[in-house]
């Protein structure tokens, strides 16, 4: 019975791995089991699938190949080990000092000797059993190696299947080993991790990482320093030409003498083959002996090309100075309407050596302007980031936040405060941003009026109303208070509950539905979400009606938090895209991008200093009858200070870091100049970019480090 | 005159801190309040100017009930009760002179906090009270450069800027050697009698409470299990001892 049993599980976790476990009532070790095997094995079926998906990289590895492979591996080493085998036995029989010695180095002289042995004959055995693209086999090999572990895998689940049903306790580390191994093997897959290509073709990157990591010459200018002769051609030639002079050989610079100076143009017919026009006798002389000159050619609308195919275009200069050279006149195409004499320029060109003017260059200039837009972008965002967040942190430092709270009526005073409060606030902003002249005319002026009033009318409204109702209730007789606080949870409730209801129609409904069915349903649901809301809301008002408290604080605290975290989980290239939506490409954008996260990310670094103050000089501060504000002034900031100042160096640090990359969405900066660049297959300038980026980097880190030292 | 009544504090843990306390103090009278570690006088003791909130039972002080203060009038009794802390609970980065003027910011209007303003006035006064503890050279110091004696001294000017009706004390000389200990009780007991200053104070040593407390109360886990004067505390039976401090507490030279 007991046997069977334990083969009955057996079997039942050899067909589906877990199973025979639940049989045996091991339930949670059932599940990991099937879990590790199955996302192993579904690993393993995508895996395979992907192969169909490129045809092209399938490359197999036969169980033939693999045997060969093995075979020829166990052949030689079995040689080897003869010979060294016998060698040993001979010194053995010779002498027992040299025995001694011999028993220390044989295993590092088996392998040695298995590494020279390889390292001369591997490349020429492993081609004679490997295929052509023998570097390649990872694929089939892959979907071998991850055969056999499943199937091992397979039969430990079976194997612990038997184990666990006799009550035994077997380890995990076989499974976490297989599941382990088959994991990254398939990793290297999924991965596309190609060794041999990264090899391969790191030789034809070389030049271009070259350019990257030291591209300081294209940081500077370079004067050509070359030597020109130029000679004037016309053609055609009419009949009424009155060709160019013939220039005269000059004592003391290069000079070229071209003959005639008037001829027809080469001409390419209908199936694109070249008639040749007038041949050109040329002359130069005054040019460095044994150096090369090149021909080129100037049209009458100032293109310089050179002429292919119509006689030498690279001529080596004589002892003397001077060289001899024939040319047809090219085939320039002359537009119709083209009027007066048509005068071309032949110029002889013998390039010298580049100067160095030590001038920076245009785009070194221009990736010097962008490092400091992007430091700017840092430093700004920075500065308005900390001035957001430290009145965030405030409310989202436990300390802080949760010595808030208000009695039940004073919330239900409070709310109605805030409504009455905003509704006011915003008239009034409305009317005075409409004085001076609305939106459009004086924007910034009205965003902050309506900020300033707005938030400032409803603050005060929650104070005074709060306070208010709850003075005016408890001099009325219990009832009152009762019925205020129950009707007022009751009403905000229902407000709350009431979006809820539309949002739950529009945005969770709409997705599957006809959208204008749940526009339809929207009201209906909107007023079932108020009623239960009010429902909620009368529970809650039963609750605290009894404790007397509500904990406003750790609300207010919760909600900062999760706001906090929400923006800060969001990288800053992220809201770089927002940032450049918003207001569009440019250093602007870039700054939006970085000083939302900054916010988010100082708020939580600030409010966590501010936490771990001493409560001590809180209590004796507020001991002396000093308010909130006073406590914060006198007792807070001193303490927080260093590491606010610390936290805020460290924000510009990583500022300035992330400013060199919003550029890459279009935020403006270095990162901005360095995606074009890079876009532009420029990258001996990329590679300025790169440099400016990394030194500046480097200096603030340090910098910032250090003041962050003597702060703290 | 302070009247503390059925006083009861039950922290959100659970912990009963207080329970069912009531006592009256004398203006002028200097109280000290006797216990273990843990039986309820620093919970006691922030409960009157309600540093902590009782969980039931009310605080008369000159007939108002301190429980049911709204945020202003507690802000007009808190400024007339001075406190000093075991821990000084100095703000340690700022000048000696800005710790004590913080005892008057229950006189200024709350916004001129914004740019540490005080008057002359005030400044004045924070001197005086400096020079009456003996530190008016260390004005302009960082409180953190100060001894534990001198941080003491500064937790006292800055209760006296308040000029306080009544100082609360708790173990005000806990963190410092017996001779300071002297010294701090000394300037508290001036307090007292030159100035009428009533003050509830709670002691460790015996003989400290023998040499300064006019009267004394006793408590245990929370309740009131001892009043009685100084020289009580002089002839205390071994019985009464081991009412305060438990059954497993040994007198020493008494």
């Amino acid at each position: 019975m007991r046997i069977g049993k334990r083969l009955l599980a057996a079997v039942l976790s050899l067909l589906v791995p877990g199973l025979g476990h639940l049989l045996v009532g091991r339930v949670r070790r059932g599940l990991y089991i099937a879990l590790g095997t199955g996302v192993l094995a579904g690993l393993t079926v995508f895996t395979a699938a992907q192969r169909a998906r490129f045809p092209e990289e399938v490359y197999g590895l036969s169980a033939q190949v693999l045997l060969r492979l093995g075979l020829m591996a166990a052949f030689v080493w079995a040689a080897l080990w003869l010979v060294y085998g016998a060698l040993g036995r001979a010194v053995l029989r010779a002498d027992a000092e040299a025995a001694e010695l011999m028993a220390q180095l044989y295993t590092p002289g088996f392998v040695a000797l298995g590494v020279l042995f390889f390292s001369l004959a591997g490349p020429r055995l492993l081609q004679t059993v490997l295929p052509a693209d023998g570097e390649r086999l990872l694929y089939g090999t892959i979907l071998l190696i991850m055969g056999v572990l499943l199937a091992l895998l397979w039969w430990w689940a079976a194997r612990d299947a038997w184990q666990t049903a006799a009550d035994a306790e077997p380890g995990w580390g076989g499974f976490i080993a297989l599941v382990l191994v088959g994991t990254l093997v398939l990793g290297t897959r999924i991965v596309g991790i190609d060794l041999p290509k990264a090899i391969r073709e790191y030789r034809e990157t070389e030049r271009i990482l070259g350019d990257i990591f030291w591209p300081w010459r294209a940081a500077f200018d370079y004067e050509a320093t070359e030597l020109r002769a130029t000679a004037l051609v016309q053609a055609p030639c009419p009949p009424d030409a009155t060709p160019p002079p013939v220039n005269q050989p000059q004592e003391g610079q290069p000079w070229v003498v071209v003959e005639p100076t008037c001829g027809d143009l080469s001409v390419r017919d209908s199936k694109g083959k070249l008639q040749y026009g007038t041949l050109l006798h040329i002359r130069g002389g005054g040019f460095v002996p044994g150096k090369i000159v090149k021909i080129k050619w100037e049209n009458p609308i100032g293109n310089e090309f050179t002429p292919r195919g119509l006689g030498p275009t690279e001529i080596e200069v004589g002892p003397d100075g001077t060289f001899e050279s024939e040319l047809y006149i090219p085939d320039v195409v002359i537009p119709s309407f083209a009027q007066g004499p048509q005068i071309h320029k032949l110029h002889a060109v013998q390039p010298g050596a580049l100067r160095f003017t030590g001038q920076l260059s245009r785009e070194m200039k221009l990736a010097l302007q962008a490092m400091l837009e992007s430091i700017m972008i840092g430093l700004m965002a920075t500065f308005t980031g900390m001035l957001w967040a430290v009145p965030l942190s405030f409310l989202a430092a436990r300390n802080l936040t949760f010595t808030l709270r208000t009695s039940p009526q004073g919330l239900v005073g409070g709310v109605l405060g805030l409504v009455l409060g905003g509704a006011v606030g915003l008239q009034a902003a409305g009317r005075i941003a409409d004085a001076l002249g609305g939106l459009d005319a004086a924007p910034v002026s009205t965003a902050i009026v309506h900020f300033v009033l707005v938030t400032g009318a409803a603050v005060l409204g929650f104070r005074w109303l709060s306070r208010g109702l709850d003075a005016l209730t408890q001099r009325m007789p219990p009832l009152v208070t009762d019925a205020v606080r129950y009707i007022g949870f009751a009403l905000i409730g229902a407000a709350l509950g009431w979006p809820l209801g539309l949002g739950y129609a529009h945005g969770i409904l709409g997705i599957a539905w006809d959208p204008r069915d749940a526009a339809a349903i929207a009201p209906t649901l909107a007023r079932v979400g108020a009623g239960l809301g009010a429902l909620a809301w009368l529970g809650l008002a039963r609750r605290w009606g009894q404790q007397g408290v509500v904990p406003i604080g750790q609300w207010i605290y919760t909600i900062t938090r999760t706001i906090l975290n929400v923006v800060r989980s969001i990288e800053p290239l992220i809201w770089g895209l927002v940032g450049v939506i918003w207001v569009g490409l440019g250093p602007f954008a870039g700054f939006i991008a970085l000083t939302i996260h900054t916010v988010a990310a100082l708020g939580k670094l600030y409010s966590e200093a501010i936490e771990s103050i001493h409560p001590g000089p809180i209590e004796a501060v507020q001991s002396t009858g000093a308010n909130r504000l006073q406590t914060i002034m006198f007792a807070v900031l001193p303490q927080v200070l260093p590491h606010f100042t610390a936290y805020s160096l460290y924000r510009w640090d990583i500022n300035v870091r992330m400013s060199t990359v919003i550029g890459l969405v279009g935020g403006g900066g270095i990162g901005f100049l360095l995606i074009q660049w890079i876009r532009q297959v420029q990258y001996e300038h990329a590679g300025l970019a790169v440099w400016l980026i990394a030194l500046t980097v480097s200096t603030l880190d340090f910098v910032s480090a250090t003041i962050r030292k003597k702060i703290v | 005159m302070l009247k503390v009544e059925h006083l009861t504090k039950v922290y959100g843990t659970g912990t009963v801190a207080l329970q069912d306390v009531s006592f009256e103090v004398e203006d002028g009278e200097f109280l000290v309040i006797i216990g273990l570690s843990g039986s309820g006088k620093s919970t006691l003791l922030r409960s009157i100017n309600r540093l902590i909130e009782p969980t039931e039972g009310r605080i008369l002080w000159n007939d108002v009930d301190i429980t049911a203060l709204d945020e202003a009038g507690l802000r007009r009794i808190r400024r007339e009760i001075g406190f000093v802390f075991q821990e000084f609970n100095l703000v340690e980065r700022l000048p000696v002179l800005t710790n004590v003027l913080t005892g008057r910011l229950g006189y200024v209007p709350p916004w001129w906090s914004l740019f540490y303003y005080f008057p002359a006035q005030d400044r004045r006064r924070a001197l005086d009270a400096l020079e009456q503890v003996g530190l008016a050279d260390r004005a302009h110091h960082r409180a953190s450069e100060l001894s534990g004696g001198q941080k003491q001294r500064v937790g006292i000017a800055r209760a006296l800027v308040q000029n306080p009706k009544m100082l609360l004390a708790d173990e005000p000389v806990a963190s410092l050697d017996p001779v300071l200990a002297h010294s701090i009780m000394g300037y508290l007991e001036r307090l007292n009698q030159e100035r009428g200053i009533t003050i509830l104070c709670s002691l460790h040593y015996l003989d400290l409470v023998q040499r300064y407390a006019t009267r004394v109360i006793g408590l245990r886990n929370g309740r009131l299990v001892f009043e009685g004067t100084g020289d009580d505390i002089r002839h205390m039976t071994d019985e009464e001892f081991k009412q305060i401090y438990g059954e497993e507490a040994q007198r020493l030279g008494g």
